[in-house]
């Protein structure tokens, strides 16, 4: 895997911590095809987004927020530019090394959270530590752990259908975070709960930001979720607008 | 191994189908053993079958008679040695479920071409002076704790061979059965055509000729020598090596062999869409879960893998059961008439280790090709597209 350095130093003022880049998103086009109908989804994008940043894409259906979402998060390929994260330049990696790559840089968390129905939570959360060289126990051991830190470490036996969607989304949430990722990405998180429960996941999200310094993008529609993020992008018929606001 | 509860928890998702699919195959692997081990069955007794020795029969059919005097002309003919008539009795002893094949004979030739039936010089002596006497296997006076000496009735079930009165008998001798390098029985009752000619009122000859030739090799020649001296006469024959009469006896008519393995391939062949269609329905409505799977950073193959492992256990599930259910009914096919008499006479009883490879073997293929399709379209699958589809 080629790594990338892409450390910035910010004007000399001894007191500022040193910047990361963490994502760096370099004229990037995407498009669909339907038929024999070329449809162009993202137009020449670019997008730097530092270490520990919590940015909020956003933008109307249809803008190419989520093909954004999963061309950096490497699910995706772009028809051209290049794509930089967590020091890898993805469009280096073969398909194998990708999946690899994505195992141990990126956590998911999606709308309609995605659990597999036929595993307990315990067992969705412990998923993607089936790739990894660990006991049985050790897996378990973490996966308890990280369920414990989205508060569900009582329902680790129950199915997805026995569970609210809050809870399926918290317990989504620790599957995302189960691998220590560099960087999270949530395809709008709260799309499909309700006030409270949206509430408590973005609380845990902003939690994972502050407390464990993950890099947080996040695609939404919600004004509300948008404003917890450091960062709101702006997506309109597939070109990223002007930066937003750092918020402090 | 540490996939394997994964698999397992994915079989579960739809038990009845899972299960359905998984007795389906097996069922389809119990077809194939216990046809395959009918078919060795019927093949080695076939190979045993005396080349020496020649079958004539009606040209119609074995059930009906043949002329007595056929048998002077047959014998007069060069390079023959032998010729016994043989009539099928269907005498029935005490009942139905009692049965054994019974055979009227012209006895001093019938036991001199057929050295299988090893009987002492005494009691053949005593079989051949006694026109009521008979001789019985050895397998067969044990099942009926018969002893020299003993008496018993016999009355047929076939109408014209049917009498107002049963059939007396005296068991003469007992037999043994001597299946090395000939085909023979364990359960079988030889007596006096004779005493079948009188008591059916002197008009029905025997049903076949066994015909004993000097030359093995001549028996096709001989066979056409046989069938031409009755071309032009009111029952045409038709003369076949032993070989050829029990393949044809056993088959009953026709080709049993080509119509068992036929049915085994259909049925195998059924399966095999049977379960690529449940495979495919089993994968289609996983698309998105093989997606995140995919995004969680599971490979392209290692997802193919998950897809064929979920077939393999099916496969392996299937193929022990149905090599167990038909061990369990090859074992009891010595009770089984006709083929019964086969499976006694050879050399391995039950179900062979060759045999039950094949079908576990088959059952294991007919899954992975089954999933290979559905397998390959999870390796291919793009995530993005899985997911936009949900």
């Amino acid at each position: 895997m080629k790594a990338i350095a892409m450390e910035e130093t910010m004007p000399s003022v001894a007191t500022q911590p040193k910047i990361v880049i963490e994502v760096q998103v370099q004229q990037v086009c995407m498009e669909y095809i339907r038929g024999s109908q070329r449809i162009p989804v993202l137009d020449r994008v670019n997008l730097e987004i530092q270490r520990g940043e919590f940015v909020a894409l956003v933008g109307p259906s249809g803008s190419g927020k989520t093909t954004l979402l999963n061309l950096i998060a490497g699910i995706d390929r772009p028809v051209s530019g290049r794509i930089i994260a967590a020091g890898t330049d993805l469009g280096s990696l073969s398909d194998g090394e990708l999946a690899k790559w994505r195992s141990r840089t990126i956590g998911f968390i999606f709308q309609m959270y995605h659990l597999i129905p036929v595993l307990t939570a315990i067992e969705n959360v412990e998923l993607p530590l089936l790739l990894r060289p660990l006991s049985r126990k050790q897996r378990r051991d973490r996966a308890l752990t990280a369920l414990e830190l989205v508060g569900l470490s009582d329902r680790s036996r129950h199915y997805p259908n026995q569970l609210s969607g809050g809870q399926e989304q918290r317990v989504a949430i620790a599957r995302a975070i189960i691998t220590d990722p560099e960087i999270i990405v949530a395809d709008e998180p709260t799309g499909d709960l309700d006030g409270k429960s949206a509430n408590e996941v973005l609380d845990l999200i902003s939690t994972l930001n502050q407390d464990f310094q993950k890099t947080i993008i996040m695609v939404t529609h919600d004004l509300r979720a948008a404003d917890r993020a450091h960062t709101q992008r702006h997506l309109e018929k597939g070109v990223l607008l002007e930066k937003g606001v750092l918020k402090d | 191994m540490k996939y394997v509860l994964f698999i397992a928890k994915h079989l579960r998702r739809n038990r009845i189908r899972t299960v359905s699919t998984i007795l389906t195959l097996g069922l389809c692997i119990f077809l194939f053993c216990t046809m395959r081990t009918v078919l060795q069955t019927v093949d080695a007794s076939l190979r045993k079958a005396n080349d020496s020795r020649l079958v004539t029969r009606n040209a119609m059919g074995w059930i009906f008679n043949l002329p007595i005097a056929s048998k002077d002309k047959i014998q007069a003919v060069q390079g023959v040695k032998r010729v016994s008539g043989v009539t099928w009795f269907g005498g029935i002893y005490k009942d139905l479920k009692s049965f054994f094949p019974n055979l009227a004979v012209d006895a001093g030739p019938y036991l001199a071409m057929h050295p299988e039936y090893v009987l002492s010089e005494e009691s053949k002596k005593a079989f051949l002076d006694d026109r009521h006497g008979c001789i019985v296997s050895r397998g067969l006076a044990q099942e009926f704790r018969w002893k020299v000496g003993d008496t018993l009735q016999l009355q047929s079930f076939i109408a014209p061979f049917r009498t107002k009165t049963p059939l007396d008998f005296v068991v003469r001798g007992i037999y043994d059965a001597q299946t090395d390098g000939h085909a023979s029985s364990d359960k079988l009752m030889l007596f006096h055509f004779g005493y079948f000619y009188e008591t059916t009122g002197e008009r029905l000859g025997p049903t076949t000729y066994v015909v004993e030739i000097a030359d093995g090799s001549q028996a096709g020649a001989i066979s056409k020598v046989i069938d031409s001296q009755f071309e032009n006469s009111g029952t045409q024959t038709h003369t076949e090596t032993e070989a050829a009469f029990e393949a044809s006896f056993v088959s009953l008519a026709g080709n049993l062999s080509f119509l068992l393995n036929a049915l085994t391939l259909a049925g195998t062949f059924t399966v095999l869409l049977i379960t690529a269609n449940t495979m495919s329905m089993a994968v289609r409505e996983r698309r998105s879960e093989i997606a995140i799977l995919k995004t969680l950073g599971f490979s392209n193959g290692l997802v193919m893998s998950i897809v064929l492992g979920e077939a393999l256990f099916i496969g392996v599930s299937a193929g022990v059961i149905g090599v167990l259910l038909s061990g369990e009914l090859v074992g009891k096919l010595p009770d089984f008439p006709i083929i019964g008499d086969l499976v006694r006479s050879s050399q391995s009883q039950g179900l062979s280790l060759a045999v039950a490879g094949a079908g576990f073997g088959v059952a294991i293929l007919v899954t992975i090709l089954a999933a290979l399709v559905p397998a390959v379209l999870a390796y291919r699958s793009r995530i993005t597209n899985s997911l936009r589809e949900v």
